[in-house]
Formats: C-alpha cells, structure tokens, sequence
C-alpha cells in the first residue's frame, strides 16, 4: 500500500514538471500552427546549458534558471520567424514542410549536442536541495518535491499571464483564430514569436530542472517530444485544464509502469495509451485535430 | 510538382534509363568490391527513400517512423532465418512485408484520420516503441541483436538490392503516375474535402498508400540482415535513419517520381565521403538537420525542381518575358509607322 502511494505522489511529482513542458507547447501548437518537434531538444538543451554555466561560472544551476529561461527566450525569438515564414508560405503543402522545418532544428541540436558532449550522460548538479522530504510516511527526494513547487509556481505565472494580461488576451485570441485576430490589430507574427519565445524558455528552464532529476544525454530529447505531444493529444487543444490533468496522469502513468513493470516498458505504454486515444477519439479529442 | 521533370522527348527518356540500367548492370565487371558495395547501399537507400515519398510526397502525411518497418523486415528475416528456424532467405521478405503491411494497416487506421501532424507522432511513437520492444524481448536477441548466415558475395546482393529497388520503383511509378490509385492519393493530398466530394473512400486510399510505403522498407531490410550479416536496435532501428530518409526525399523532391533516387544517391555519396575523410563523426547528424531546414526555407521542391521544366525555372524565363513584352509594343508601334509610310 505504502509502495502504491509512494508510486503515485512520485508521479505527481513529476507530472508537475511534464505539465510546465506541455503547456507551452500545447499554445505555440495552438498559435503557430505547427507542433515543434524540437520540444524535447529544447528540454535537454536547457539541462544541458544550466550544466556547462553553472561549471563555467562556478554557480549552483538553480541559480541560473531565470538566466536559462531569458537566453532561450531570446532564442525563440530569433527562430519563429523562421517558422512562421514556413508555415504561411503559399507554397504547397505548408503544414508538412512546418513539421519538416521542426524535425530538422530537432536533428540539428541533437547533433550538435552529440558532437559537443558525446553520449556520456550527465546530470544538473545543485547542492540547494538535498535529502527527503516526509510527509503522512511517504518519504519524496526533496529535488522532485522542488521541481514540483517551481513547476506549480512557472505554470501558474504564464497562466496569469496568459488571462490577466492584454497581451494574454491577444495570443489566446490568436489561438483561436489568426484571421480575426489580424482584423482586431494584432500583430499576428509578433504574437507568434512572443509565445514561442515564452515556450522555448519555459521549456529549457523545466529541462534544467529536470536534468537534475533525471541523467540527460541528447538522446533522451525523443522521448520528451513525444511526452509532450502525449499530453497535448489527451489534453485537447487550448485546453489549460485538460494539460494539467493529462501531463500529472503522464506522470503517474510513468511511475507506476517504472515501480511495477519495470523502466524499459514506458515508451510502450505510452505508445499503447496514445494509440488507444487515438482510436477511441477520432476527433484528436478536441475538434481541431481533424484534418 | 509530379510531372517528369524532364520532360520532353519520351524516346530519350527511355534511351537514357536504358543506358543507365545497362550500365548498372555490368557495374561488378566494371569495378572494385568497395564500389559495388557503395552501390549496393546507394540502391538500398533510393528505394526506402522511395517508399517514404509515397506517404510524404504523394499522400501528404509525414511518418517519422519508417524505420520502424526497415527494422520489422531486418528482425523477419533474421529471427527465421536463425538456425533453430532456417529458413530460406527468399522465404522470409514476403513474411517481412506481410508484418510491415499489417503493422502499418494498423497504426494508419486510427493516425490517417488525423491531421498530419498527429500521424507523424504516432509513427514516430510507434518507432521508438518497437526500438524498446526489440530491446526487450528475448528472440530478438536484446540489445545485443542477432546474427544472420554469412554469405560473402557482394554481387548476389548487388543484384538482389538492384532489382528491388527497380522493381519497386516501377511499381510505384505505374501506380502513382499512370493509374487510378494515383490520381486519388495526389487529389486527397490537394485537398481532403473535395476528394471526398468526388467519392474517393480517402481513408482507404490514405491506409493503401500506407502499407504500400511500408512493405517496402521492410523487404529492403530483410537483404539488408541479410548482407549486413548482424543487427541490432542500434542498427537497423537507429533514428539516424529515418532522418536520412527525410533528408534525402527533400533534397532529392518531395512528391517526384524520380526524386528520392536522386536525393539519396547525392545524400549517401555525401555520407560515404565524409566517412572516408573523417571516421564515424556524429557531425553527419548537424549537417542533415541544417540541410533539411535550408531545403524547407529556400528549395521546397528539392534539386529536381532545378530542372529544365520546372517551376523555378518557369519563372525565371517570366521575368525574362516580362523585360521582352516590355519592349515588344514599341517595336510593334515603330513598325505600323514605317508600314503607313
């Protein structure tokens, strides 16, 4: 029984951090039309820069996120013009020339990790939270109980965000719909580049974050992509609540399959829950998913 | 966009294939085994390249998942052509390719519904899946992998790679070019909602043309396990591969005919000389992400579309048109004077 619950709190746990990955992606999905296969090298890109800054600088990891997230910010930035001149190109096909574009940044980063840093897996090192937690008998490693608490605090800001503020106003306007919002005065590719930007940092920042619980090495990327897009199918899109339900339920899904079946079989039953999805909801759960 | 770009004269294009299969055919007298093989995997490549452009160019769905069907055929033939099973080589492709097909039927009939880019996840999903499962399972030999029968004859499968891939080709091309079939994926491609309008069972259409670029790659990889003589997940089942294909199909262009054979004989000649000049290099790996974003941003048909007929050329001469009709009226004008004196 205890084992159980300790399974699910530690899912929970990290279903947290799944959630601050997801619900970037789930908007930039939303807003530019075009699901970023890079998501899960953004996620190791992030473990990975809070790595090499904190040894460079001598600096505990945690430290740096706010520094992670602004230099990943500007990234962002810097790239969705690209996308956004792929995916309103009056060229054929411009919705599978996007996710072509995605997967080839996606290739890109993973090469340039491997070429950089090998296959040697590494881990963000922090000396700010050490030991267990105990709470009710259920001991958590303090590290995921932190992960969770900033996953709570960085979802609930850009949710904030994203509802109080004028600008929250005009991306979920465009998120529903590009031509009224144009017609309304927004500045539809500078919303684009705004929300990707947020997503790219809020990612890598949850990566570091991440790469603290779990070893990253660039092959892992894969596997966070397809977590993501995991919860963006249950979730349906626009969905905030249904992302926050779907990433802890990934998270729980995890821990219990880790606890008893053992680790290798994750990808498989994500997989069969995903195909299942799929099949009993035709409409991808939300009406946009329809071709 | 699927027209021949070459157009012109049918008897010369049939002149010039004729050339170059006489000339692939004499290839092994010609020269030295390193080049058979380097042709061996050249042919190996156009023809999964191939097979990912009937889903991607014709269909209009991308799978990042083919090497999942790659892996199916290489794990067919390997597990039975094990001692304890035995069986014989030819025996175990069309097994290879009856597993791909069903496999792909069954992960195309929930994902085909959907917009493309939830396809693209579930195949890429599917890919890492059986990856894990080969991991797992014990007769597919773990991580370790599997070793097949050694059968040291490169010009067997030279031939036997060669006459896949040729044969796949004409296939495909017969039915993606001159038949019904064809004309049904490419208007579902254009747009969904008219062709079902038109009274095309586009579901149907779109899991055909699926299972049709499986069971390709998988008869590919079944040769494949057996030339390569050991498989393992990090092999036939590495990601690399399907960002190979993805590479190869746009540099070559997506949706041609000829395309893919193109593409992959530039992208694999690339790969092997950057292999002899600088070793295994994961930098391989830079170079094909940048190559596919370059090729998205400023080339979107791929070098095909560089040809004589094509569209960018096309528009080239119109500008150069334009600049004629400009100065043309003037002409026109100066000569109605001159007639009228």
């Amino acid at each position: 029984m205890t084992e159980l619950a300790q399974a699910l709190v530690g899912g929970i746990l990290i279903g947290g951090l799944y959630v601050a990955i997801s619900i970037g992606f789930s908007l930039s999905f939303g807003v530019l039309d075009v699901v970023d296969l890079a998501v899960g090298m953004w996620v190791v890109l992030g473990a990975f820069a809070a790595i090499v800054a904190s040894d460079a600088l001598k600096v505990d990891a945690f430290a740096l996120l706010p520094v992670v997230f602004i230099v990943f910010g500007v990234v962002g930035w810097l790239i969705a013009p690209l996308i956004y001149r792929v995916r309103t190109s009056k060229y054929a096909l411009p919705a599978l020339m996007g996710l072509a574009f995605t997967f080839g940044l996606a290739t890109l980063i993973r090469g340039g990790l491997l070429t950089t840093f090998g296959y040697t897996p590494r881990t963000v090192r922090t000396s700010f939270f050490s030991g267990n937690v105990e709470l009710f008998g259920i001991t958590a490693p303090a590290i995921r109980v932190a992960g969770f608490g900033f996953a709570v605090v960085a979802t609930g800001l850009f949710i904030a965000f994203l509802f109080y503020t004028r600008t929250g106003l005009a991306i979920r306007a465009t998120a529903q719909s590009k031509e009224n919002a144009g017609l309304m005065g927004i500045d539809v590719k500078r919303i684009s580049s705004l929300v990707y930007a947020i997503y790219t940092g809020l990612t890598a920042m949850a990566g570091a974050m991440l790469g603290a619980i779990y070893a990253m090495t660039p092959e892992v990327g894969l596997r966070y992509t397809l977590f993501a897009f995991f919860v963006v199918v249950l979730a349906g899109l626009g969905s905030v609540v249904g992302v926050m339900a779907a990433g802890l339920f990934l998270g729980v899904l995890q821990s219990l399959v880790t606890t008893y079946v053992g680790a290798d079989y994750t990808l498989l039953v994500v997989f069969g829950v995903l195909f299942v999805a799929l099949l009993l909801f035709p409409q991808g759960i939300s009406r946009r998913g329809l071709a | 966009m699927s027209r021949p770009a070459s157009g012109g004269n049918p008897y010369v294009n049939l002149g010039v294939l004729a050339v170059v299969v006489v000339a692939l055919c004499f290839l092994p007298v010609m020269t030295s085994p390193y080049y058979i093989r380097v042709a061996t995997g050249i042919a190996l490549w156009a023809g999964i390249a191939l097979s990912w452009n009937v889903i991607c160019g014709y269909a209009g769905y991308i799978s990042f998942g083919h090497v999942a069907f790659f892996g199916i055929g290489a794990y067919t033939t390997a597990i039975l052509m094990q001692p304890n099973m035995d069986w014989n080589f030819w025996a175990t492709l069309p097994v290879a390719a009856v597993i791909a097909g069903g496999v792909a039927a069954l992960v195309g009939w929930p994902a085909l519904r959907l917009r493309g880019a939830y396809f693209a996840i579930a195949t890429w999903a599917l890919a890492e899946a059986v990856r894990e499962l080969t991991t797992v399972l014990h007769f597919t030999g773990g991580s370790g992998g599997l070793k097949t029968p050694i059968r040291l004859d490169e010009n067997f499968f030279f031939y036997t790679m060669l006459a896949t891939t040729a044969i796949a080709y004409a296939f495909c091309y017969l039915l993606l070019e001159r038949s019904r079939f064809g004309f049904q994926v490419k208007a579902l491609r254009d747009n969904e909602v008219a062709a079902r309008a038109q009274g095309i069972n586009t579901n149907l259409v779109k899991i055909e043309a699926f299972v049709l670029s499986a069971v390709i790659p998988a008869v590919l990889g079944g040769i494949n396990a057996y030339w390569i003589t050991f498989i393992n997940p990090d092999s036939v089942l590495n990601t690399i591969i399907t960002d190979q294909l993805v590479v190869m199909v746009l540099v070559g262009g997506l949706g041609h005919a000829w395309g893919p054979a193109l593409g992959a004989t530039a992208m694999f000649l690339l790969q092997e000389q950057l292999r002899v000049s600088y070793g295994e290099t994961t930098a391989y790996i830079i170079i094909v992400g940048a190559l596919v974003m370059a090729i998205v941003l400023f080339l979107p048909d791929g070098l095909v579309s560089l040809g004589r007929r094509a569209r960018r050329m096309r528009l080239v001469r119109q500008l150069l048109g334009r600049v004629r009709d400009d100065v043309a009226p003037q002409r026109a004008e100066k000569q109605t004077e001159e007639a009228t004196q």
